[in-house]
C-alpha cells in the first residue's frame, strides 16, 4: 500500500488558519526530523504523507497529479482550470481564509459603477487611445472568463506578480482584479469594488486530484481523515439551540429549515421533549427570536465542538469520481 | 472492387512494401485485399498512386465515406503535392511574395483581435519582458513588414505561404499549426479594384486546384454603417450601435434599451448633462476630489465628463420607435443569394435617404464587375450582418466552405481592413484589403474533389 499524499500549506494567513483548525479538530501534525523540513505526517491518522508547499504550489500540484489530497484557496483551484476544474475537485469547504476575488476601478472613475459600464468604458477607450484597457491581475484565467461574460471584451490583461492594487496609481494598469477579505488594501489604493464585480467567493478547501492513483492506497484512512474534518467545519460554522418543546407546532421543522437553514439532530420528538436544534452561526439569534416569538424557550445556545453527520458528504464526493 | 484494390497494392509494390509505405502491418495489408481500404486510408492511397503515376480506378472510392477529421488532421503528409501550383497563382501578377516574421510582438495581435485570442496563443517573454507570440494568422505580421519596410501608404501587392499557430481546438479539430497561404493588396486607393482582384485571385486559385464544391458567403460592413448613419433617429444612439454592432449579443442588449424609456435615470448623470460644459466638468472635477479619485488612470476628467453627459442625454431622447427598431432587424436578417439579397435591401430601404441607395448600388456594381470576371453566384450567398464577428473588418468580405455531408469546413476567406494598419502604428489610414486560404485544407479536399 502507498501513502497518501496531501499539501498543506507552508506560509502565509491560510496557514496559521489551518494549524488553528486542525489543532482544534484534535489533528497533529508531525514535521519529519525538525521544524526546517518539508514532509511529516499526522500523529493520530495512518498512512499520510504530509508535503508542505505554498498554496499556489499545492494547486499546480493537485491539477498535474501529484498530491492525492490537498489543501489549498479555492480562487487558486479556480485559475488554473477555470473552464471547469476538471482535474481538480473541491471535496470539502473549510470555512476559514475567506476572501473574494473582486474587479476594482480608481475612484475617480464615477461614472463606472457596475461591470456594464466597464463594458462600454472599455469600448470607449479602445476608441480614443488606440490601446486597449489593461487590467492589472494575478488571475488572468478568472478575469478573461468573467470579464467575457459580461459583454467587456476590449481589454488587455497586464500579468501582475506582486502588489496589484498599486499598478492604477504606478500607471502601469488601469484596474484590477485581485483578491481581497476586507476591501482595505483597495480602499488604501483608491480604488472601488465594482457592484456586480464579484468574480469568486474564495475560501480554504480540501480539493482531491482525479489525475492521482488511487487504486493503491488504504481508502479507508481518507474516509476516516474526511469524517473528522466535516465534523468540525460543521461545528465551526454551526450553533446547537437548545430549548423544550412543551407544544407541538405545524410544520416547525420545515419552516426552520427554510427560513434558518437549521436542523433537528431529534430525528423524532412529541410534545415535552427537551430539543438540539442546529443552525449556521449567523442566523442564531434570529432563529432564537423566531422561536421565543412562537412561546418557546428559555433558549440555550451552545458551541459544539464537533457534529458528526450520518452522512460523509466530503467522502462521498471523491468516491463517486475515483470508483 | 476488390480487383482494382489488388490491381493498386501490386503496382504499389506488394503486400510489404506498401504495408511499409503506410506504416501498417503486412497483415493489415492482406486484409484490404479481401475488404477494401479503409475509408481513413483513402487519401494516402490516392496521393501514392498520383506519386507512382498509377491510374485510379473512379469508383473505388465512395467520397461520402472520406471522414471529415482527415480533412482536418493534424498530420503533415502529403501536404506539398499542390502547394506550388497555388503558390504560383497567387504569388504572379506582381504579388511579391514575401516571408513575414513569424515571431510578432504579442500585445500587438491582442491590442488588435482582443483577449478571446489569448487563450489560442503561444505566448513567451523575451530576456527584457517584452511578450511576443508565434503568428496565429498572417494578415498582422505581413502589415508589420510593411511597415518595417518603411512604408507609409505606398501600393503593395504581397502573397505569403506559411505556418501559423494556434492552439489545437478540441471542439472544431483544428490542429495547432496550419499553413495559410494568401495575398494583401496595401495602399491602393482604388478600393473597389482592390476588392475585385484579390477576390478574383484567390477564387480562381481555389476553382484552379478544381475545388468546385464550395460555397462563398459575402457581406459588406460599410453597409450596414451607412444604414445606420441615413436613420432619423439620435446621433448617440447612432454611435452606440455602430459600436456594438461588433457583439451580437450587447447589440441586442442596446437595440431593446433604447427602444423603451429608461426608468433607470442617473440623477447625476442629469445633472452633468444639463450644465454648460465649463460648469459640468467642475462639478465632475468637485465630484471626484471628494471621493477620494486622486489619479484618472489612464482616463482623463474630459473623458469621464462626456461619458456622463451622453449618459444624461440618452434619458432626454425619445425611445427608439418599434418601425425603426423593426427595419434595423429586419435589414440585418437579410441573407440569401446576392442578387435577391440586393434586391430585398433596396425594397427594405427605399424610402431611406439617397446615400445608402448609392452604397447598395455599389455593392451591386462590384458583385457585376466579378462577375464579368468569371465568378458565377450559383454558390454563393450575400449576408447583412456578415463580417460582425471579426472587428478588424471595414468593408467588403466573404468566407469560403467546403461542404460534404451536411457538413461544412471553413477553407479560407478575406476581406477589407482598412483601419487595420494604422492601429499597428501608422500615422495615417492606409486602405488594405487581402485574403487567405488553409492550404491543407485545400490540397486534402482538392484530392478528394478530384476523384
Amino acid at each position: 500500500m502507498s501513502k497518501i499524499k496531501v499539501g498543506l500549506p507552508s506560509k502565509g494567513r491560510i496557514q496559521e488558519e489551518m494549524n488553528n483548525f486542525l489543532t482544534s479538530a484534535g489533528i497533529d501534525v508531525k514535521k519529519d526530523g525538525g521544524q526546517r523540513t518539508y514532509v511529516g505526517s499526522f500523529s493520530n491518522f495512518e498512512g499520510f504523507e504530509i508535503r508542505f508547499l505554498s498554496a499556489n504550489e499545492i494547486a499546480k500540484e493537485l491539477n498535474s497529479g501529484n498530491l492525492h489530497l490537498g489543501l489549498t484557496g479555492l480562487d487558486l483551484i479556480r485559475e488554473l482550470d477555470s473552464k471547469d476544474s476538471s482535474n481538480v475537485i473541491p471535496l470539502l469547504e473549510l470555512g476559514f481564509s475567506r476572501a473574494d476575488v473582486i474587479a476594482a476601478v480608481p475612484n475617480s472613475w464615477i461614472d463606472v459603477s457596475n461591470m456594464k459600464d466597464l463594458a462600454d468604458v472599455s469600448r470607449d477607450f479602445v476608441r480614443l487611445h488606440d490601446r486597449r484597457l489593461r487590467v492589472a491581475t494575478k488571475f488572468q484565467n478568472l478575469t478573461r472568463n468573467f470579464f467575457i461574460k459580461n459583454n467587456v471584451n476590449n481589454f488587455r490583461i497586464v500579468e501582475s506578480i506582486g502588489s496589484t492594487e498599486g499598478s492604477p496609481s504606478a500607471g502601469t494598469a488601469e484596474m484590477i482584479t485581485d483578491i481581497t477579505s476586507s476591501g482595505k488594501t483597495l480602499e488604501e489604493n483608491n480604488l472601488k469594488i465594482l457592484d456586480d464585480g464579484i468574480i469568486l467567493k474564495s475560501e480554504a478547501c480540501i480539493f482531491a486530484s482525479i489525475n492521482e492513483k488511487w487504486n493503491e492506497i488504504e481508502l479507508e484512512n481518507i474516509q476516516k481523515f474526511l469524517r473528522v474534518l466535516s465534523a468540525k467545519s460543521m461545528a465551526i460554522s454551526h450553533k446547537e439551540l437548545t430549548f423544550n418543546c412543551h407544544k407541538k407546532i405545524d410544520n416547525l421543522e420545515l419552516n426552520i429549515f427554510r427560513e434558518y437553514k437549521g436542523f433537528f439532530l431529534n430525528n423524532f420528538f412529541e410534545a415535552g421533549d427537551n430539543l438540539s436544534l442546529i443552525v449556521p452561526n449567523n442566523n442564531s439569534s434570529l432563529c432564537s427570536e423566531y422561536l421565543i416569538s412562537l412561546g418557546y424557550g428559555p433558549i440555550k445556545i451552545n458551541k459544539p465542538e464537533f457534529i458528526y453527520q450520518n452522512n460523509n458528504d466530503a467522502w462521498n464526493r471523491l468516491a463517486s469520481v475515483i470508483f | 472492387m476488390n480487383k482494382s484494390v489488388n490491381n493498386i497494392i501490386n503496382a504499389l509494390g506488394g503486400t510489404t512494401k506498401l504495408a511499409n509505405l503506410l506504416g501498417v502491418n503486412p497483415s493489415a495489408v492482406s486484409n484490404y485485399r479481401q475488404k477494401g481500404f479503409p475509408a481513413r486510408l483513402h487519401l494516402k492511397i490516392i496521393a501514392l498512386c498520383e506519386e507512382f503515376s498509377i491510374p485510379i480506378d473512379n469508383d473505388f472510392i465512395d467520397k461520402s465515406k472520406i471522414p471529415l477529421k482527415v480533412i482536418k488532421s493534424n498530420s503533415n503528409e502529403f501536404l506539398t503535392h499542390k502547394s506550388n501550383s497555388i503558390m504560383s497563382s497567387l504569388s504572379s501578377d506582381g504579388y511579391q511574395l514575401i516571408d513575414p516574421p513569424i515571431l510578432v510582438p504579442a500585445d500587438k495581435v491582442i491590442d488588435r483581435l482582443g483577449e478571446t485570442i489569448v487563450d489560442r496563443l503561444f505566448i513567451f517573454s523575451q530576456k527584457d519582458g517584452i511578450r511576443l507570440c508565434l503568428r496565429p494568422d498572417l494578415t498582422i505580421p505581413t502589415c508589420l513588414y510593411y511597415l518595417d519596410q518603411g512604408f507609409g501608404g505606398e501600393k503593395k501587392l504581397y502573397s505569403y505561404f506559411g505556418k501559423v499557430f494556434q492552439f489545437y481546438d478540441e471542439e472544431e479539430n483544428e490542429p495547432t499549426e496550419f499553413t495559410q497561404t494568401g495575398i494583401e493588396s496595401i495602399g491602393d486607393q482604388d478600393s473597389l479594384n482592390a476588392d475585385v482582384e484579390v477576390f478574383v485571385k484567390i477564387y480562381n486559385a481555389l476553382k484552379k486546384e478544381g475545388i468546385n464544391n464550395f460555397k462563398t458567403y459575402f457581406g459588406d460592413v460599410s453597409l450596414f454603417q451607412e444604414f445606420i448613419n441615413v436613420l432619423d433617429i439620435p446621433e448617440l444612439w447612432k454611435k452606440s450601435l455602430l459600436e456594438k454592432f461588433w457583439n451580437e449579443d450587447e447589440f441586442k442588449i442596446l437595440l431593446d434599451e433604447i427602444s423603451k424609456k429608461n426608468i433607470n435615470n442617473d440623477k447625476f448623470a442629469e445633472r452633468v448633462y444639463s450644465l454648460d460644459i465649463e460648469s459640468a466638468l467642475e462639478l465632475v472635477r468637485g465630484t471626484i476630489n471628494s471621493s477620494d479619485g486622486s489619479f484618472f488612470a489612464g482616463r482623463s476628467l474630459e473623458e469621464i465628463t462626456d461619458r456622463l453627459r451622453k449618459k444624461g442625454e440618452s434619458y432626454s431622447l425619445k425611445p427608439l420607435s418599434d418601425s425603426t427598431k423593426k427595419l434595423i432587424t429586419e435589414f440585418l436578417s437579410i441573407k440569401d443569394t446576392p442578387s435577391l439579397a440586393i434586391s430585398g435591401l433596396r425594397k427594405l430601404c427605399k424610402s431611406l435617404d439617397r446615400s445608402l441607395l448609392n452604397k447598395i448600388d455599389e455593392v451591386e456594381k462590384r458583385f457585376e464587375i466579378i462577375n464579368s470576371n468569371g465568378v458565377d453566384f450559383n454558390n454563393a450567398i450575400f449576408g447583412a450582418e456578415k463580417g460582425r464577428d471579426v472587428e478588424y473588418y471595414s468593408g467588403f468580405l466573404y468566407d469560403f466552405a467546403w461542404n460534404n455531408n451536411n457538413e461544412s469546413i471553413y477553407i479560407g476567406g478575406g476581406g477589407r481592413y482598412d483601419d487595420l494598419i494604422k492601429l499597428l502604428g501608422s500615422e495615417n489610414r492606409i486602405p488594405a484589403v487581402g485574403a487567405a486560404l488553409n492550404l491543407k485544407k485545400v490540397e486534402r479536399i482538392s484530392q478528394i474533389e478530384s476523384l
